[in-house]
């Protein structure tokens, strides 16, 4: 360890505490430096275990039955925009308040200008980012093994999919994440199976503010099956065009982290909560 | 620079800050007080991290709360452990110099610099985890200053350090301070002392005192010292110490204890010697309230007027 250059702090050298950054370039920070904090071997092969969960499945019940086209993406369906990516963002968006105040390093990103926002925002890009790669490898391999036609077809739409679901999914746990930190986990679940898997199938005005609603009714836009769908099925999804699902799918987004940025920039911590 | 007027902050029932009423000017300023007398939330109210629940803070004339103007011009150095494991220091501080504005190699430089001056520069590249307390806080200090803040908030900054590292850093703030402004909190009176601050105590949430090191020096020389006496006959002894007219109240707590309050201890020390050498058999001495609780206490009573 070095003795501190005394020299270098005279006053003459000092040059003045810069300008607030662009909320953009500070999120972009933020979320490269949680990706790093992703890359540990404990996170890695917990991304690994996540990618090979679904094509692990899918050889189990190829192996079981024959399945065919419709069968198969209805089950890389569950798997993946809806399971994978759910349990994905619990791990990685979740944990972007509570962390922070379990390592002690709230107040450093705190006291900076428009550090909780980019700390929000860049959470919720790492989050997105690592589980849409993990969501992603995980299709690809699941689509080797169930080996569909027109796989590239399907590659497309379930990469539209995955991407939409983790985009809607990480802002809905954003929510929860900044109103109980400590409880997050708990209450993101909660909110999974209230929100996404409750409400979601209510044939009613509350589930047009849900991401499964979009992504299923994406789902049998894209795939065709609106004319074959039996009429009890029809209750679960929407009519509206695949443009209108997506543009619902990115206002909710917004608000959602509008909303969750507004109350974790009024959130106060007590000096105990930190340590 | 620093304006408080009538600031509580309040926990639910429990009560972080009570009524502290303060203007600060630029310089350098102590921040004086046990542990969980209020410190780090006076600091949380200084640096925008918490609300106060009645009274109004401003920093730079304006309230730091959600304020990223203010924000950009304080550095704060919090008191809790950093444990994030796998960055180095130079990532970290790189880190918080690109949430502070500053582009990716300008980021770099600004981090290199600073834990260059605090000593780091050696062990810039090793991770966080694999260091030292005393390095994660020097660290921490880098984190803190390399933005150049004009005003640089430190929270028990020397915790953890070994002697030597402690006067180089003291050397270091002592040198910020001389064109910034400095507000250092610490439970320890030389720690403050040394960095030729003006001082503020604060306990139970109260500011009790607030002057000078020499100011606040004098005003705990004034008040009465407390001498603990272990003796088999105090009584005797409480009789010898009250004709050399140095007490300034007695007490007989048991049947071998006497505690005498003096304003003039070393007179007090020449009486026992005497009483002593006169076959009194005292078998312990002991000033009790030399520690920090005893002279924080005292400069409560002070406050409230008890030993005017």
């Amino acid at each position: 360890m070095t003795r501190p250059d005394l020299t270098t702090t005279a006053a003459a050298s000092r040059e003045g505490p810069p300008v607030p950054g662009h909320w953009l370039t500070t999120a972009r920070a933020v979320m490269a430096f949680q990706l790093s904090r992703l890359l540990t071997r404990p996170r890695l092969a917990m991304a690994l275990i996540g990618a090979l969960f679904p094509p692990a499945v899918m050889f189990a019940a190829i192996r079981t039955a024959p399945l065919d086209r419709n069968m198969a993406v209805v089950m890389i369906y569950a798997l993946i925009p809806e399971a994978l990516c759910v349990l994905g963002l619990l791990v990685t968006m979740c944990p972007v308040v509570a962390d922070e105040l379990e390592r002690g390093t709230w107040i450093h990103v705190a006291i900076r200008p428009g550090g909780r926002r980019s700390l929000l925002l860049g959470t919720f890009a790492a989050a997105v980012l690592w589980t849409g790669g993990v969501a992603v490898t995980g299709l690809l391999l699941t689509l080797l093994i169930a080996q569909p036609t027109q796989p590239i077809g399907l590659a497309v739409m379930f990469l539209a999919l995955i991407m939409l679901s983790c985009i809607g999914r990480a802002a809905l746990f954003a929510l929860p994440a900044v109103i109980l930190p400590k409880r997050a986990l708990i209450a993101s679940v909660g909110v999974a199976l209230v929100v996404e898997y409750l409400a979601g199938f209510l044939p009613a005005v509350v589930n047009q503010v849900t991401v499964s609603l979009r992504l299923r009714s994406l789902l049998v836009e894209w795939m065709d099956w609106r004319r074959e769908l039996p009429v009890e099925m029809t209750l679960f999804v929407d009519t509206y065009s695949a443009g209108v699902q997506i543009t619902a799918v990115i206002i909710l987004v917004v608000v959602l982290l509008a909303a969750a940025c507004f109350i974790l920039n009024r959130r106060q911590f007590p000096p105990s909560a930190e340590n | 620079m620093l304006s408080l007027q009538h600031v509580t902050k309040l926990y639910g029932s429990v009560i972080g800050v009570n009524d502290v009423s303060a203007e600060l000017g630029q310089g350098a300023h102590g921040l004086l007080g046990p542990n969980g007398a209020g410190k780090t939330t006076l600091l949380g109210l200084i640096t925008g991290q918490l609300r106060p629940t009645i009274g109004t803070v401003r920093v730079f004339g304006e309230r730091p709360f959600g304020n990223p103007e203010i924000l950009a011009r304080i550095g704060y150095c919090p008191a809790g452990d950093l444990t994030e494991r796998n960055a180095t220091p130079q990532e970290w501080v790189t880190y918080l110099m690109r949430l502070s504005g500053f582009d990716g190699a300008e980021a770099s430089r600004r981090a290199g610099r600073a834990l260059e001056e605090v000593g780091l520069a050696e062990a810039s590249r090793r991770p966080l985890s694999t260091l030292s307390k005393g390095m994660r806080q020097r660290a921490k200090l880098a984190g803190a200053f390399a933005h150049e803040p004009d005003l640089l908030v430190l929270d028990e900054p020397f915790d953890g350090l070994d002697p030597v590292a402690r006067h180089d850093l003291v050397t270091l703030v002592r040198t910020w301070a001389q064109s910034r402004s400095l507000l250092v909190a610490s439970h320890l009176l030389h720690e403050v002392e040394s960095l030729q601050a003006d001082l503020a105590v604060i306990l139970g949430g109260r500011l009790v005192a607030s002057g000078s090191a020499e100011e606040i020096r004098g005003l705990i020389d004034a008040l009465p010292t407390e001498v603990r006496l272990t003796s088999p006959t105090p009584a005797r002894l409480a009789a010898w110490v009250s004709e050399a007219n140095v007490v300034e109240h007695l007490q007989i707590p048991d049947a071998t204890t006497l505690v005498v309050g003096t304003r003039q201890a070393d007179r007090l020390a020449e009486t026992i010697a005497a009483a002593v050498a006169d076959g009194l058999v005292v078998s312990e001495v002991l000033a009790a309230d030399r520690t920090l609780e005893g002279i924080f206490g005292r400069l409560v009573q002070l406050h409230r007027g008890v030993d005017r």
